[in-house]
């Protein structure tokens, strides 16, 4: 199976750890992540706001490069998702607005057509491969660990455009944790943002919203799982600028997928997490 | 202050700015919100700063008093997680109208400084950092492929005739 592969920014520039973790699960599960050349920021998620026509704009521009490879796109962050699949769905479905962008796009000859879907990595493992696929491809599970899945706001919201699961009861990185043998476990708060998007506003808000989810997670996982560089980030930092101790260990969700399937610690690139993770080894079966 | 008095009376200026969000993409219906306050409840940021009160910019909007609303951190705060909107009863969806709210702003030159950065660093990068060769060299070493290289004639011939054209182009300091 091929793939576009919309890598955005952040991961590009400061996640090494999560693009090598993608890119290995994929090579290992069989799915092909092919490079977009020309491609670039998908606008962000505030761009709409400011200007719609400007956030179509862009996110089309992206999109024709995949139409013109012909295959649909893979996404690793929670935001560019959003705003790719927005911008597919609303182009698809609204003749006006699409001409519109159309006539810009004209100037550097290219056409949005709406022939390829966008796909979080995570949905496209779902839907794509199947949790029965990836169950059979585990070469050593993680016994007794409770692992926190942080599901961020954009996978799933607005769920009008998303067309994903519901927001208020989501399943799917619950089942992606438990098909590598670990526990995904409620808790208190699981479904609330980041904070990330405040960060350049009031920086403190932001790591108030993170520590207390990094807390409330401390008592009672192992470690916190994230889709989206952003959130990933967010997580990662207030600890860092806090200085509590001990830290609670956050990995991308392919990395722990990829240990489960075989892959190696530095493989995946876990060494370059900041927060020390090495404590999930203990849990994988020997 | 107008939202503690007991009668509130709009003048021409209030019913004109409230008409123009209303004219905003998914703005269409501010005057459907009765203050439930179902926004408030679980909003991420106003559960830690009182400050951002998502019922009060709705009822601020309906009353159309534009100076409060485009005032201070009022439109900034917003982190965008859409969890007003999947609860409005009414479908008001509050984070659609900060989003009016912010396109209005912005028309009147407007722009919180992080967000500026970030688009000035697409128009002349293509990401919202820098990717050049010390990170291409660091990717190379760890195994990876080069990034793909934006290509910004491309995007800035596209978004020519776009509001925010105005602020990538540098015309806002």
């Amino acid at each position: 199976m091929k793939y576009a592969f919309f890598a955005g920014c952040t991961t590009l520039a400061r996640l090494e750890g999560y693009e090598l973790s993608t890119r290995k699960v994929a090579e290992t599960i069989g799915l092909e992540l092919l490079d977009m050349p020309g491609s670039s920021c998908c606008g962000t998620t505030y761009l709409e706001a400011f200007d719609r026509k400007a956030s179509m704009i862009l996110a089309a521009r992206n999109i024709c490069i995949a139409e013109e490879m012909g295959y649909n796109i893979i996404t690793i962050c929670n935001g560019c998702t959003e705003v790719l699949t927005k911008a597919n769905n609303v182009l698809k479905s609204d003749p006006k607005l699409r001409n519109e962008v159309n006539e810009e796009l004209s100037k550097i000859g290219r056409e949005f057509k709406g022939s390829v879907e966008v796909k979080h990595f995570v949905r496209a493992l779902k839907e794509d491969v199947g949790l029965e696929r990836i169950k059979v491809e585990i070469k050593r599970p993680f016994h007794g660990l409770k692992v926190g899945a942080h599901y961020g706001c954009h996978l799933l919201k607005p769920s009008d455009i998303m067309r994903f699961e519901d927001p208020e009861s989501p399943k799917i990185l619950d089942e992606l944790v438990e098909v590598t043998g670990a526990d995904s476990i409620p808790y208190l708060g699981k479904l609330e943002c980041c904070g990330g998007p405040v960060m350049g506003v009031r920086e403190k808000v932001t790591w108030n919203i993170g520590l207390e989810k990094v807390e409330t997670l401390k008592k009672c996982a192992d470690a916190m799982i994230t889709v989206c560089p952003f959130c990933y980030l967010t997580y990662e930092r207030c600890q860092l600028i806090s200085e509590v101790q001990p830290n609670l260990p956050i990995v991308h969700y392919p990395q722990l997928l990829g240990l489960a399937l075989g892959l190696g610690y530095e493989e995946l690139g876990i060494d370059k997490n900041k927060i020390d993770s090495s404590n999930l080894m203990k849990f994988l079966e020997a | 202050m107008i939202l503690e008095s007991k009668k509130v009376f709009l003048s021409k200026k209030n019913l004109e700015f409230r008409k123009l969000i209303q004219s905003r993409h998914g703005a269409e219906k501010i005057m459907s919100c009765y203050q439930c306050g179902t926004c408030t409840s679980d909003c991420p940021i106003a559960k830690r700063i009182p400050e951002f009160n998502p019922r009060r910019i709705a009822r601020l909007a309906m009353y159309g008093i534009k100076d409060e609303l485009l005032a201070g951190d009022t439109l900034w705060l917003c982190a965008g997680c859409y969890t007003c909107y999947e609860r409005c009863p009414e479908k008001v969806r509050v984070s659609e109208l900060i989003s009016a709210l912010r396109s209005i702003a912005l028309e009147e030159g407007i722009l919180h400084p992080t967000f500026k950065a970030l688009f000035k660093t697409i128009y002349s990068q293509g990401y919202i950092y820098e990717i050049g060769e010390f990170e291409n060299e660091m990717r190379e070493e760890s195994g990876l492929p080069r990034a793909p290289e934006p290509n910004i004639d491309e995007i800035r011939a596209v978004i020519q005739n776009t509001n925010i054209q105005k602020i990538m182009g540098g015309k806002f300091d």
